[in-house]
């Protein structure tokens, strides 16, 4: 047993940090999903793309070939945490392309694919900003009941249909689709396969949904007969449940260390502020309330930090941490609706300023928080979807549902 | 960075399993509560047969030479047992020997404890319950070259069965006022009573009336004792989260195992969503519980402890073992409420690892003060 990290994974940590302090304002604090939905952060966010891209770091664990250097697995955690804890933004090209896209392609995509769409997302230009369009209205966790369709005509297959919260269409120059090819297949699962679509392609009309604070991260996304070639279809065809249950688990596992890293920096935030504000006379980091509400928040981090570690030394054994990924994103949720809440708390009458006011505090990045957190914790799976595939694959209970 | 344990840490953990498994089942835990003396020497002696009890001495002093996490390891099997007994306390008051004993102190007491020929204990909180040096009122006063000291101690574990008692007392004001002493239980003017416990594990209130104590027996300098007492917790604290942490593993396999097995409506009750998501949180935080207490004790071992690290887990420890016990219990249904299921064995034992070595708020404000606050 070993809890330290390595030299290399040190220097990496100092590199970040120095280019976080020379290139991302201090006030600014990325929150993972919502760099999409003002102009101003979604420059910020592709500027700072190909910066990230220019250093070797935004697709580091790609081999060198479609853009990467082979970074470890340490390295990439490091790379995590360290994104998270400086707020960089950027870092996913609209989440999908860095972590499930390109890692997707490299395991079952064709030589050809990973040729075309591979350098491109690794040059961190908008042409390699991806969305995902796996949910629609009948098909939320219960996502192999999808009925969009792709039917086969010569050399092309024609998709109709409708996919619901894609994040970040507005923004992506290509879709990962999730869509059904054989309707009649007995089992649900079994009829599912992957395209990729050019998001300029006749036919696609993509909708704004705004979220409840008007912010607008996700989409409708409408396709009516839209042709793509048939060299768009990912992997075998009618196997896409299976493809995409094993990039699901990296789809996990690579939020649980930018997500530790953020909630590392709110809590110092939190600390600096409970310091420096009074309250009924005294400073608030007096409050003894304050004080354990605090401490048990860092107990949670370091929880979600040494899961992160133990995840990451499983990836290093050959080992896909399938409960892991679960756990993680869990926790990591609990975590961040607990941080949340006792910021707001600490926060006082100003918890409920607009984050973009004159009066708002700590830049406005605890309620942009708690605004935002329920939506974290619904995306890419539900508590309640993890704990069923905990409770049926780690722990042997029958299935609950 | 890594997550395996060694060969031999494996061997460790599966022979104390095995041995725990066969010598202490629950009967005998069961018996052991009852029973005057709480531990079975018999089995005291097979322990240090095994090397237990010097675990972490070096060769010289009778031990395996072992590291911290070794012991760590070892408590963790004990707490998954339930092993009654001075195990602990022991190891409490070894600790502080080896790092602060002279060469004659060491020599004289390490060996003993390895061949278990001798049964320690801390003797430090008294009637007003708290882990502050303001909070020592045992006195130790000099003449004549012997110290003279008088006082109560409250919640000493097992001192009913000690020869040898280590404890806390004033010889001067503040926290440069404590001093450690090796005091002979069986000295004149010591008096143990045992206080009932719900986990009936034999702690006990050590009353001092004029008891002497020969210059020789200071353990460290004269003043020097709080930081010997802040040594001990952190280690301590450790060691008693370990044995927590492996005392939630049982109560989450034993619910688990329950929660497959019986049905009501026609199915497992594990198949119940509102059962099998209470499962998961407790299997989850236990999980996490264990990588605390092994990332704080492997941090010792190197010799580099963390003071956040440490009381992050002594903070955490308990709340993770109240909950666990209690939706077990809750699983169990009226089974787990009854005298001849194990799980109440566990929960029994919540409130005393709780206050061992300080409470949760105690180790919260630590971490808060860790942490800039
Ligand atoms: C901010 C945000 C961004 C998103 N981005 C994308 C995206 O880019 N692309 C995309 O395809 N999708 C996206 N989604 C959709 C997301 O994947 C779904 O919202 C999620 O899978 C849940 O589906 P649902 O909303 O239909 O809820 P439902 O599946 O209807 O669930 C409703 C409630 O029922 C519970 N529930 C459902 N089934 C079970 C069960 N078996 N056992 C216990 N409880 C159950 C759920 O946990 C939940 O609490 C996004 C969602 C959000 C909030
Ligand atoms: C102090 C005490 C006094 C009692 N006195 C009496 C008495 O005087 N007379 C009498 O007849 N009985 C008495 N009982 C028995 C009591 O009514 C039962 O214990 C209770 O109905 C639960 O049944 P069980 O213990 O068999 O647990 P089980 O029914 O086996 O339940 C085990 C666990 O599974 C859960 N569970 C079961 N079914 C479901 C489901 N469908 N969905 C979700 N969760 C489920 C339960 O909530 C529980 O957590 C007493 C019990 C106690 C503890």
């Amino acid at each position: 047993m070993d809890f330290k990290l390595g030299e290399k994974e040190g220097v990496l940590r100092r590199a970040i940090r120095e280019f976080a302090q020379k290139e991302i304002p201090s006030e600014h604090f990325c929150l993972l999903l919502e760099e999409e939905s003002r102009d101003e952060d979604w420059e910020l966010a592709m500027s700072t793309s190909k910066k990230l891209a220019q250093k070797g770091w935004l697709v580091m664990a790609w081999p060198k070939e479609y853009g990467g250097r082979a970074a470890s697995y340490w390295e990439q955690m490091v790379y995590g945490e360290e994104c998270g804890y400086w707020g960089i933004p950027g870092i996913s090209m609209g989440i999908s392309g860095v972590a499930w896209v390109g890692p997707s392609l490299m395991q079952f995509g064709n030589e050809e694919q990973r040729k075309k769409y591979l350098p491109v997302i690794a040059s961190g230009e908008p042409d390699g900003v991806w969305c995902t369009g796996y949910s629609e209205p009948n098909a939320g966790s219960d996502f192999a009941n999808i009925q969009t369709r792709a039917i086969r005509d010569g050399d092309e297959y024609v998709i109709n249909g409708q996919k619901v919260w894609t994040s970040c269409a507005h923004r992506a120059r290509w879709c990962w689709l999730a869509v059904k090819t054989d309707p009649n297949a007995p089992k649900k699962h079994h009829g599912i396969s992957i395209f990729i679509v050019d998001m300029k392609s006749p036919g696609i009309t993509v909708n704004p949904l705004l979220n409840y604070y008007g912010v607008h991260i996700f989409n409708e996304v409408f396709f009516d007969n839209v042709r793509v070639s048939a060299s768009n279809l990912v992997g075998e065809e009618n196997k896409g449940w299976y493809h995409l249950m094993q990039s699901l688990a990296s789809e996990r596992h690579s939020i649980g260390p930018a997500l530790y890293g953020s909630v590392r920096r709110l809590l110092e935030e939190l600390v600096d502020y409970a310091k420096e504000t009074q309250h009924d006379g005294k400073p608030l980091c007096q409050n003894p309330v304050v004080r354990h509400m605090l401490a048990d928040a860092a107990a949670e981090a370091e929880m979600l930090k040494l899961f992160n570690y133990q995840t990451t030394w499983e990836l290093t054994q050959g080992i896909i941490p399938i409960y892991g990924s679960s756990r993680n994103k869990a926790f990591g949720d609990q975590l961040l609706e607990r941080i949340s809440i006792i910021g707001m708390k600490l926060m006082g009458a100003y918890s409920q300023v607009d984050p973009y006011s004159k009066w708002t505090k700590l830049h406005g990045i605890i309620q942009r928080l708690y605004l935002l957190f329920p939506g974290i914790s619904i995306a890419a799976g539900t508590d309640e979807i993890e704990k069923n595939v905990i409770g049926q694959f780690k722990l042997g209970l029958p299935k609950s549902y | 960075m890594d997550f395996k344990l060694s060969e031999d840490q494996e061997m460790l953990r599966s022979l104390a399993r095995d041995f725990l498994t066969k010598e202490c089942p629950k009967a005998k835990v069961r018996e052991l509560e009852a029973d005057e003396k709480g531990y079975d020497p018999q089995m005291w002696e097979r322990m240090a047969g095994l090397g237990w009890l010097g675990l972490v001495f070096p060769e010289n002093y009778g031990g395996t030479g072992a590291t911290f996490l070794d012991l760590v390891l070892l408590m963790e099997e004990i707490g998954r047992n339930i092993l009654p007994g001075p195990f602990f306390s022991t190891a409490t008051c070894a600790l502080p020997i080896l790092e602060y004993g002279d060469e004659e102190l060491k020599a004289k007491f390490l060996p003993q404890i390895a061949k278990g020929a001798a049964i320690w204990t801390l003797a430090l909180i008294e009637t007003l319950g708290g882990y502050e040096a303001s909070e020592i009122r045992t006195s130790a006063r000099i003449g004549d070259g012997q110290y003279v000291i008088e006082g109560t101690k409250l919640f000493v574990p097992n001192a009913n069965i000690a020869s040898h008692l280590l404890i806390a007392a004033q010889t001067g004001e503040g926290d440069k006022g404590i001093t450690m002493f090796i005091v002979d239980a069986h000295s004149l003017g010591v008096e143990v009573e045992v206080i009932p416990t719900i986990a009936e594990d034999k702690q006990c209130q050590v009353t001092f009336t004029k008891v002497k104590v020969p210059e020789g027996n200071v353990l460290g300098n004269v003043g020097g004792g709080w930081d010997i007492v802040e040594f001990i917790l952190d280690r301590a604290a450790i060691l008693k989260c370990a044995e927590v942490c492996g005392g939630c593993q049982a109560v989450v396999e034993m619910t688990n195992a329950y929660a497959k097995d019986r049905v009501q409506f026609d199915k497992p009750i594990g198949s119940f969503q509102a059962i099998q998501h209470r499962l998961v949180d407790m299997f989850v935080n236990v999980e996490g519980l264990q990588y605390l207490v092994y990332q704080a004790a492997w941090e010792i071992s190197v010799g580099s402890p963390s003071k956040l690290h440490i009381s992050l887990v002594k903070a955490k420890a308990s709340e993770v073992y109240q909950q666990a016990c209690l939706d077990a219990i809750r699983i169990h249904g009226a089974t787990g409420f009854t005298k001849e299921h194990d799980v109440g064995l566990y929960f029994r034992r919540v409130k005393a690892s709780e206050f061992a070595m300080g409470d949760t708020d105690l180790w919260r404000e630590r971490v808060a003060v860790e942490l800039g606050l």
